[in-house]
């Protein structure tokens, strides 16, 4: 649905982008991930048509971006703005028409998502009255009134409260099951875990990494392994033998423990499973994956040590 | 275009229904026809009639002051003396509005006090000079000369240089008129500030509160630009209309009950004159006036043709002077940037309306001539020469005037919409003139 290629921005000296390229397919959802200042900003705004960028072409749905194109993209800048004097409702079927939908089609749509989000009683009132937490469902609102078939959100879940940051996550799934693609950029990972299909990493302008999620923590595994097993650690120990190391383990009471190890040599889950049957009772061995946040440090502690 | 459109329609639904701007809608014009009937009462004030006791101990005045053509100054006469104290105390003597002192020294220094109770209008001071001076002359005559009164007074008769324009020998403009050009002229430049400040206010707001980055990912920033300029131009139309029709309305008003027209035959119902008074009156209506301000604002003013030009030129200017309200709106980091960076526009302004000034005193001079070229201080000299009047042969030359406004409006909108884009997604800078180099540059 997206294709970026070859993308360049720099202000005066300072480059934002340097030859980044990356595509979005129909129908995922596609974390944009990076420390601060890494340029993704600069990235979604190029997406938006906000800014210009020096060099590179973005394709989408294959045709040139351009301005026409906007109405099938609905943004969340990270920077959260609404007229503050404006009432919800009519904020909301503004934007709407500003996107393309006619004055019928935004109060429809709008009432829809009002009423999705449990705020329609509040489509009367200033935004400057609502609570931060109101606000940004509001926010959030502006971003697909106007059904976009793709979504950019720029940090989409700070400055809500767990319960919402659950039913932001949950209308997520919901858009992409019915078809929709969202870039998703934050630095929440533990949501990049959880709902991102594939993910690309920017650090200082360049992009580093980008894969699917599953493939991303594959890549980093560093081939631990936790076991949970009921019985006798000395056991444990002693039949582990060389081919693994003990990592460390802890006992979570009951006779039972939970023990981290790491495969040496050419060893794998069988050998280990082999190892411990008949020595302990086994209630359950797990490859450990790290998180995206794992991830997301292991690349760029490694990008600082190589230009260290 | 649609776009355009709908950031025009928002950006005027905030203006106008703001409740200050609706309060504003309706006490402007009720402050301004106010004033106005203070300076009609002023006009009528100048012809309150005075009481004067002309103390007169040397009896030189024989009780008589010159034939009086208008009664504003009625004369009493005392042939002994009155202190100052006991004219200002005594009971006999507070009906008299001011005291003159005649000595028998007058004929030979012309000098005589008017000690009065209330400073008397410059009007009647000048009636008052007049009056008495013929008296005195009159004295003066039968005293020193061999002369007749006439002969003396032809003697006596000032040399008169009348200083007319070339192209216009007959005197018709007058200065009258061109002051009120320039009433038309300094509105457009009040107006350009006052809305001026809302562009750069509302340009800022958005900034600060970042709605700008919603808006320019579904507009692009020219059209955001122009879109909020046009909303806030057609409030101030709107202001500018309902201003002129309550004022209008409010002028019709005291034209029926508070200040009827004098010289209209029509109202003389009631009022006593002589058929030969009548006659007089009526011929002498073309140049005379019962009250100049009056007269001014009902007879002298063509507000159609004076509107309809206000309307072009303060369009033309609005967007010249608005491009740079917008691009320092767009290019500063916080509201105290703006307000520095907004001084140099307002001097400006200042300056355009000073220049309106400059060419009222000095309207043939070469600056006077740059002054209506100028995009700048056009609008305000165009308004002034309109008021006087443009001979037709030469009414092209107010649209090259407008002309040159406008390509310089659409220059600048050029400039402004270059840097409003570069700045507008700059946070929390503070503005130097290199930036806003740069801003032009990239």
């Amino acid at each position: 649905m997206l294709e970026i290629n070859h993308l360049q921005k720099s202000f005066q000296r300072k480059m934002a982008l340097d030859d980044v390229s990356l595509s979005v397919g129909q129908g995922e959802i596609y974390g944009l991930l990076g420390p601060n200042g890494a340029g993704k900003t600069t990235l979604i705004r190029i997406i938006n048509q906000i800014i210009e960028a020096d060099a590179g072409i973005i394709r989408f749905n294959g045709q040139l971006m351009a301005q026409q194109q906007l109405a099938q993209i609905g943004y969340l800048p990270e920077e959260r703005g609404l007229y503050k004097n404006m009432q919800v409702e009519e904020q909301l079927i503004f934007l709407a028409q500003l996107r393309g939908l006619t004055k019928h089609e935004a109060q429809r749509n709008v009432t829809h998502w009002l009423t999705k989000f449990g705020i329609q009683d509040w489509r009367t009132k200033r935004v400057e009255s609502l609570s931060k937490g109101m606000a940004q469902k509001v926010q959030f609102i502006a971003a697909l009134v106007h059904d976009p078939q793709l979504l950019v959100l720029d940090e989409p879940l700070s400055g809500f409260d767990p319960v919402n940051v659950e039913l932001i996550l949950t209308e997520m799934k919901e858009l992409k099951a019915s078809g929709k693609t969202i870039i998703l950029s934050t630095h929440n990972m533990q949501s990049v875990d959880e709902i991102c299909d594939r993910a690309s990493l920017i650090h200082e302008a360049k992009k580093l990494a980008e894969d699917t999620v599953w493939n991303l923590r594959e890549q980093h595994n560093q081939g631990e392994y936790v076991v949970r097993f009921k019985g006798n650690m000395i056991g444990f120990v002693n039949a582990l033998w060389t081919d693994f190391e003990l990592l460390g383990h802890e006992e979570i009471g009951d006779n039972r423990f939970m023990a981290k190890l790491k495969m040496r040599g050419t060893s794998q889950m069988n050998d280990l499973i082999n190892a411990l049957v008949g020595k302990v009772e086994l209630e359950l061995i797990e490859k450990k994956l790290p998180s995206m946040q794992e991830v997301f440090i292991d690349i760029i502690r490694g990008k600082e040590e190589v230009h260290a | 275009m649609r776009n355009f459109w709908l950031l025009t329609k928002r950006e005027w639904s905030e203006r106008v229904w703001n409740r200050t701007f609706l309060w504003m809608l309706f006490i402007g014009p009720i402050i301004c026809l106010v004033m106005l009937a203070f300076l009609f009462k002023a006009g009528d004030e100048g012809k309150k009639s005075i009481n004067v006791l002309i103390v007169d101990p040397a009896e030189l005045m024989d009780h008589r002051v010159m034939a009086q053509a208008e009664h504003e100054v009625h004369y009493f006469f005392i042939d002994d003396y009155v202190e100052i104290e006991e004219f200002r105390d005594g009971s006999q003597y507070q009906k008299f509005d001011a005291m003159v002192e005649i000595n028998e020294k007058i004929l030979i220094n012309k000098k005589a006090f008017v000690f009065y109770r209330t400073n008397p209008s410059l009007d009647v001071k000048m009636q008052l000079k007049f009056q008495m001076e013929r008296r005195i002359e009159e004295l003066v005559v039968e005293s020193f000369t061999n002369l007749s009164l006439d002969h003396f007074r032809r003697i006596k008769q000032p040399l008169i240089m009348d200083f007319r324009n070339v192209y216009d020998p007959k005197n018709e403009s007058s200065d009258l008129e061109s002051w009120v050009g320039f009433v038309f002229g300094a509105l457009i430049f009040l107006f350009i500030g006052i809305y001026g400040m809302t562009i750069l206010r509302s340009t800022a707001k958005e900034k600060s509160n970042r709605i700008v980055e919603v808006l320019l990912s579904a507009v692009k920033p020219r059209q955001l630009m122009l879109g909020k300029m046009t909303g806030i131009a057609l409030a101030a139309l709107f202001q500018l209309l309902v201003w002129s029709v309550l004022i209008g309305l409010g002028l019709w008003i005291f034209r029926q009950t508070i200040f009827p027209d004098m010289l209209n035959p029509a109202n003389w119902q009631g009022v006593q004159m002589s058929a030969d008074v009548q006659s007089q009156v009526i011929a002498t209506q073309e140049g005379m006036s019962s009250n100049p301000i009056l007269d001014l604002v009902y007879a002298r003013i063509d507000y159609v043709w004076m509107s309809i030009h206000f309307v072009l030129f303060f369009m033309a200017a609005y967007y010249f002077y608005g491009a740079f309200f917008s691009m320092i709106g767009a290019m500063t980091g916080t509201e105290s940037d703006g307000q520095q960076f907004v001084m140099p526009i307002l001097l400006l302004l200042g300056f355009s309306i000073l220049s309106g000034y400059m060419y009222i005193q000095y309207p043939d001079s070469t600056f006077a001539g740059w002054m209506s070229y100028v995009p700048f201080t056009a609008p305000m000299v165009v308004m002034i020469q309109l008021a006087q009047g443009v001979p037709i042969e030469s009414y092209y030359l107010i649209w090259i005037h407008l002309f040159i406004i406008l390509l310089s409006a659409v220059l600048m909108l050029q400039i402004a919409g270059r840097l409003y884009k570069n700045g507008i997604l700059q946070f929390g800078h503070r503005l130097r003139w290199t930036q806003i180099w740069r801003m032009f540059k990239s």
